[in-house]
């Protein structure tokens, strides 16, 4: 087992974002969780590197209990790459720099050994000739396949994807999903979240749709496309395939 | 105005304009070595770091500089006996220490959550975090800020004329005093400032450049 919740809650002031999620991700397992806005997905993936402190619940990678100590922490988080919504990449570094950052502070890899290894991951992205250009010179799709290597630097063992697609236009979004469906079909661990129903068909192990801080249901891509189960999960769908970008 | 008259004096307000300059970097130099400091301290969610940070803001933007200027200057003196300029560049450092950490944790800030997250994300420790991708950020925008102030302290420096550092407002005093040519002195002095200041401000501009060529 490569990843495990049990139990998880959070709340924001009288707001109930988890309530009770629990959930089992295998090795090389591709997880998309869908759901409306608000029904508690990124806040899931929040938890599960710290950028959130749940309330209650446990995680364990790997087999290990996390505690909610600054060592244990540290250790999920190269553990556990993340992409963003917004991409965060660093602005005063250039694209290369931005992915060595990583493995030459926190691993303290070798600069040089780091910039050949960034060199690989950018090629895969397909971004080798922008190494020494600055993150705002580059699209909104380029951007976020930096930040997909920039993660990938920490050889991390699973990746989350927080809606990494939703701040993109939408001619630029088919580059990023095509980069991480040949991440999925190479074998890593993920879990997105995400509203690319065709990410969701081509490259998902299992789907979940995410309702009011709860899995309300979950099934293959097929199964969860074709006959959901639930009358809500059945009501989003039919909005989410009925809107223009999908 | 005779002109070439007035040129004559210039030679004394060469030494007072040096004087100028010297109580301006010393208080630069002491306020940003206390700015710093008190940004963090400001910033900490640790209230024993915190609430002295927000008092010490808080006392010196609430009174006068001329005020604290005769504390550390007349007032101190049963403590330690401090010089005129050694005063003036003390008050003036702890009268700007506070401005400058206003504008440092203002800068800090202003930095966009994300990257704070991006940073942990990669395993990077707060202090890594904030030292490798915040403050790199933070300093590029403290910059134009941080050069309005310079500017506003190297003309509150005149303010040290009142505890006899013989800077330029004092030195034109004195002449005019046994010259009579009040009007004129005054006009020599100003004509320091505004050269002062314009050399700080293209200081600062380039400094502004420099730092951001590269993120063009």
């Amino acid at each position: 087992m490569m990843i495990q919740i049990k139990d998880l809650h959070k709340s924001f002031g009288q707001l109930h974002v988890l309530r009770g999620v629990s959930l089992n991700v295998e090795e090389g397992e591709v997880v998309v969780i869908i759901g409306a806005s608000g029904s508690g997905k990124s806040t899931l993936l929040r938890c599960i590197n710290f950028l959130e402190e749940s309330d209650s619940g446990e995680i364990f990678v790997e087999g290990n209990h996390v505690h909610h100590t600054e060592r244990d922490i540290n250790m999920v988080r190269r553990e556990v790459g993340m992409v963003f919504q917004h991409f965060n990449l660093f602005p005063h570094m250039t694209v290369l720099e931005n992915v060595i950052e990583g493995p030459t502070q926190v691993k303290k890899m070798p600069r040089k050994k780091a910039a050949s290894f960034a060199y690989q991951l950018l090629e895969k992205v397909g971004l080798s000739d922008k190494a020494t250009a600055y993150p705002a010179s580059l699209s909104g799709g380029q951007k976020q396949r930096v930040a997909i290597a920039r993660a990938l630097a920490m050889e991390p063992k699973i990746m989350l994807f927080d809606e990494p697609t939703s701040a993109l236009d939408p001619e630029l979004v088919g580059e990023v999903l095509l980069v991480m469906e040949e991440l999925a079909r190479e074998g890593m661990t993920m879990i997105v979240v995400t509203h690319e129903m065709w990410f969701a068909r081509e490259a998902a192990d299992r789907v979940i749709f995410m309702d009011e801080g709860v899995f309300l249901e979950s099934g293959t891509p097929e199964r969860m496309f074709t006959e959901p189960a639930e009358e809500r999960t059945k009501e989003f769908l039919s909005k989410i395939l009925a809107s223009p970008n999908t | 105005m005779d002109f070439t008259k007035l040129s004559e004096f210039v030679p004394y307000f060469l030494p007072a304009a040096w004087m100028t300059l010297k109580i301006t970097t010393l208080g630069i130099l002491i306020g940003l070595f206390i700015g710093f400091p008190m940004a963090f301290g400001r910033l900490s969610t640790r209230k024993w770091l915190s609430l002295p940070s927000k008092g010490y803001i808080a006392l010196i933007r609430g009174t006068p500089l001329l005020l604290q200027l005769f504390v550390v200057y007349y007032g101190l003196v049963r403590l330690v006996a401090l010089a005129p300029l050694p005063s003036a560049a003390l008050a003036l450092g702890v009268h700007n220490g506070a401005y400058i950490a206003e504008i440092i944790r203002g800068a800090i800030q202003s930095i966009n959550r994300g990257q704070m997250e991006a940073a942990r994300s990669l395993g990077m420790t707060h202090m890594q975090a904030m030292s490798r991708v915040i403050i790199p950020q933070a300093m590029l925008r403290a910059l134009p800020p941080l050069g309005n102030q310079f500017i506003i302290a190297l003309k509150d420096s005149s303010l040290a004329s009142t505890v006899t550092v013989r800077e330029l407002v004092l030195t034109s005093r004195q002449l005019a005093s046994s010259n009579y040519m009040m009007m004129e002195m005054l006009a020599i002095a100003a004509v320091f400032y505004l050269i002062l200041t314009g050399l700080l401000t293209l200081l600062v501009n380039h400094w502004e450049t420099k730092m951001s060529v590269s993120r063009a």
